[in-house]
C-alpha cells in the first residue's frame, strides 16, 4: 500500500484554482519533494492532504486512509511541520511538547520519553524550561519540528522546513530527515531550494500554478534536458563583444555570463569544446579554466516552470528540445 | 475497548490538554485573575450606589453577571489569536475531533469562570452575612452557568476572522442585552410580556433563577426546570459550535 495517495485533488477558492486536479503517489519510506514557485500550490496541497483544509475535489488517501471520510485514523499516523513556526510563545519548550504529545493521546511516559530525546536532538533541551517566546527564529523552526515529530508519525510533512534558516540549522534539520528516511518514515517535503530538493528527495515532484509539470528522480529530470547542458569557460582577458561572438558557434544555443565566466547551453559538450578551442585560437585568447556540465535542478526547474530566466533562443539557430 | 468508548475517552482526554493549555497561557495570569475579582466588586458599587435595597440581596444577581462576563470573555480573544499564530492549526491537524476542540475551549473558561464564582460568593457572604439555602444548587448553578456561557464565547469565536475586535463586538451584542432580558436588573415580575416572552429565551434568566433560588430560596421556575434548561443550552451550544468550527474550515 502507498503511504501517501493522491487523486485528482483539487482546491478552488473563489474562482482562484490553487491546486488543479493533481495526482500522484508516495511509497512507503520514500522522501517525496515538492518543488515550486510562491504561490504554486504547494502548502495548499499540504494542507489539504493533513486535513486542515477542506477538499474542493477529488481524494487523499494515507496508508489507505481517506482523509476526509476517515480523517481521525490518517491524522494519526502523520506528524505536520507548518510553514510558519506556530509554537505557544507563552508556553516553555517542554511544556509545548507534552501539549502535542497529549493531542495525539499518547501517554504520559512516552511523550515524556519523547519530548526528552526530541528536544536533545534538535539541541534545546538546556534551554527547555524557557518559554518559547525568548527562542530565536532556527531555535523556533527546531521546535516546531519536533512537535511535528512527538507522536513518531509513519507520514511526516514538512512545508519548507529549512527556509531562511542558517547553514547549521538547515543541516541539522536534514540530517533529521535522513535519519527518519533511513528508518522508514515517509517524508513529504516541499520546498522551493532545488538543491534542498536534490540532495535530501528521491523523487521530486515539480508543481507550478496548481498543475504538476514532472514527476521524477531528481538525476532523471536532469537527464531529460540533454539540451540543458552547458560547457563553462573563462578567458585570461575579457573583451567587448566575446559574448555575441561566443553565440554565433555551431551548436551553441545561448549563452550567459557568471561572473568572469561564460556558460554556453548546448546539447553537444564535445562538439562545442572542439569549437571553442579553434574559436580561442583565432581570437588570440587564452582559457583559463573549462568544465562541462550537466543541466543543474534548478535549470529543469526554470525549463518546467516557464519563468523567464536566461534560455533565450539563438536567431536561426535549433529549438532546444522543450518538452 | 469498544470503539465509541475509546473515542469518547481520546476526546475527553484532548479536550482536558486543550482546557489545560488554555488556563496555562490565559486565564492564570495576575492581570486576569486581578481584573476578574475586582470585576464583581465594581459591579456592586455600580449596583449599591444609590439604591436602598439592602446589599446582601444584590449578590445572585451579582453573581450571574460576573459568571456571565468571565465565562465568555477569553475565548472570543484566544482562538482569533491563536488563529493569526497559526497555533489554532495545531488543534485542526491533531487527531482531535472538532467537538473535542468546542468542548476543550469552553470548558477552560467554564473552570475559570466557576473558581471566580466561589471566591465572589465567599467574599459576598463573608462581607454581608448572607446565607446560603441550597449550596448544591448554588454549585451546580456557579458549573452549569460558566459552562453554557463559556461556550457561547467560544461558539461567537466561530465567525472566522483574526481579529479580535469584531467577534468581541458580536458577542456584546449579545451579551449586553441578555442583562436586562434575564431578570437580573429587571425583576422578571415587573417586565412587560413581550420582555418576559424574550426572557424565557435567556439562559441568564434561568441561571440567575437557580442562583437565586440557592440563595434564599425563591424561584420561578423551580430547581429542576433551570437545570434541565441549562444543561440543554450548553448541549445545543456546543452542538452548534462543533457545526460553525467545521463550517469555518475555509
Ligand atoms: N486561504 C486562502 N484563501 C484564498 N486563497 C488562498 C488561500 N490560501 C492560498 N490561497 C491561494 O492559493 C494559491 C496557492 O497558495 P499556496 O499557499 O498553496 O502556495 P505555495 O506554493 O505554498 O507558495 P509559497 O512558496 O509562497 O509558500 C495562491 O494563489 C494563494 O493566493
Ligand atoms: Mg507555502
Amino acid at each position: 500500500m502507498d503511504a501517501i495517495e493522491v487523486i485528482d485533488l483539487t482546491k478552488r477558492f473563489g474562482d482562484n484554482i490553487a491546486v488543479n486536479g493533481i495526482r500522484f503517489r508516495v511509497r512507503e519510506g520514500e522522501t517525496f519533494g515538492f518543488l515550486g514557485p510562491n504561490g504554486a500550490g504547494k502548502t495548499t496541497t499540504i494542507r489539504m492532504l493533513t486535513g486542515m483544509t477542506g477538499i474542493t475535489s477529488g481524494r487523499a488517501l494515507i496508508h489507505g486512509h481517506d482523509i476526509v471520510r476517515d480523517t481521525l485514523a490518517a491524522k494519526r499516523l502523520m506528524g505536520v511541520v507548518s510553514e510558519t513556526s506556530n509554537v505557544y510563545d507563552e508556553l516553555s519548550a517542554w511544556d509545548n511538547l507534552i501539549f502535542t504529545g497529549r493531542l495525539y493521546h499518547l501517554g504520559k511516559a512516552e511523550i515524556q520519553r519523547n519530548a526528552r530525546d526530541l528536544l536533545d536532538t534538535f539541541g534545546l533541551y538546556e534551554r527547555r524550561h524557557e518559554p518559547a517566546e525568548g527562542f530565536s527564529k532556527g531555535m523556533k523552526r527546531r521546535l516546531t519540528l519536533a512537535m511535528g515529530l512527538v507522536n513518531s508519525p509513519e507520514v511526516l510533512f514538512l512545508d519548507e522546513p529549512t527556509s531562511g534558516l542558517d547553514v547549521q540549522s538547515r543541516r541539522l534539520i536534514r540530517d533529521v530527515v535522513q535519519d527518519l528516511a533511513r528508518e522508514n518514515v515517509t517524508i513529504f517535503l516541499t520546498t522551493h531550494d532545488i538543491e534542498e530538493a536534490n540532495v535530501t528527495c528521491d523523487r521530486v515532484a515539480i508543481i507550478n500554478q496548481g498543475t504538476i509539470a514532472a514527476i521524477d528522480a531528481p538525476e532523471k529530470l536532469k537527464q531529460t534536458f540533454e539540451s540543458l547542458q552547458s560547457v563553462e569557460v573563462s578567458f585570461d582577458s575579457a573583451r567587448p563583444g566575446l559574448l555575441e561572438a561566443l553565440r554565433m558557434l555551431p551548436q551553441v544555443n545561448d549563452v550567459r555570463k557568471e561572473g568572469d565566466k561564460f556558460r554556453l547551453y548546448t546539447a553537444d559538450p564535445p562538439e562545442v569544446l572542439g569549437s571553442l578551442c579553434v574559436f580561442a585560437k583565432e581570437q588570440n585568447l587564452r582559457p583559463i579554466s573549462v568544465t562541462t556540465r550537466g543541466p543543474s535542478l534548478e535549470e529543469v526547474f526554470i525549463r518546467l516552470t516557464g519563468l523567464s530566466v536566461g534560455m533565450k533562443k539563438k536567431v536561426g539557430g535549433t529549438d532546444a528540445g522543450l518538452v | 475497548m469498544p470503539g465509541w468508548f475509546e473515542e469518547i475517552s481520546c476526546d475527553l482526554g484532548a479536550a482536558w490538554a486543550i482546557a489545560r493549555k488554555d488556563m496555562k497561557i490565559y486565564y492564570i495570569k495576575p492581570s486576569i485573575l486581578v481584573s476578574s475579582l475586582l470585576f464583581p466588586f465594581v459591579m456592586f458599587l455600580a449596583f449599591a450606589i444609590g439604591r436602598n435595597a439592602p446589599a446582601g440581596t444584590l449578590i445572585p444577581g451579582l453573581l450571574a453577571i460576573t459568571l456571565l462576563f468571565s465565562a465568555s470573555s477569553i475565548e472570543p480573544v484566544s482562538i482569533p489569536i491563536e488563529r493569526r499564530t497559526k497555533t489554532f492549526d495545531r488543534l485542526i491537524a491533531a487527531p482531535v475531533s472538532i467537538r473535542a476542540i468546542v468542548l476543550g475551549a469552553s470548558l477552560s473558561g467554564a473552570v475559570f469562570a466557576s473558581a471566580i464564582g466561589v471566591a465572589t460568593t465567599a467574599i459576598g457572604l463573608i462581607a454581608f452575612r448572607t446565607g446560603i439555602i441550597h449550596i448544591v444548587a448554588l454549585l451546580a448553578g456557579i458549573a452549569l452557568t460558566s459552562l453554557c456561557f463559556s461556550t457561547m464565547g467560544t461558539l461567537f469565536a466561530a465567525y472566522r476572522t483574526e481579529n479580535v475586535g469584531e467577534v468581541m463586538s458580536l458577542l456584546n451584542l449579545v451579551r449586553l442585552p441578555l442583562l436586562f432580558i434575564s431578570g437580573v436588573f429587571i425583576p422578571f415580575a415587573s417586565m412587560p410580556a413581550w420582555g418576559q416572552s424574550i426572557a424565557f429565551l435567556s439562559p441568564l434568566t434561568y441561571a440567575h433563577d437557580l442562583i437565586l433560588f440557592a440563595f434564599d430560596g425563591t424561584t420561578l421556575f423551580g430547581p429542576v426546570a433551570d437545570t434541565l434548561v441549562l444543561v440543554l443550552a450548553i448541549v445545543l451550544f456546543q452542538a452548534v459550535g462543533a457545526l460553525l468550527y467545521r463550517r469555518s474550515r475555509e
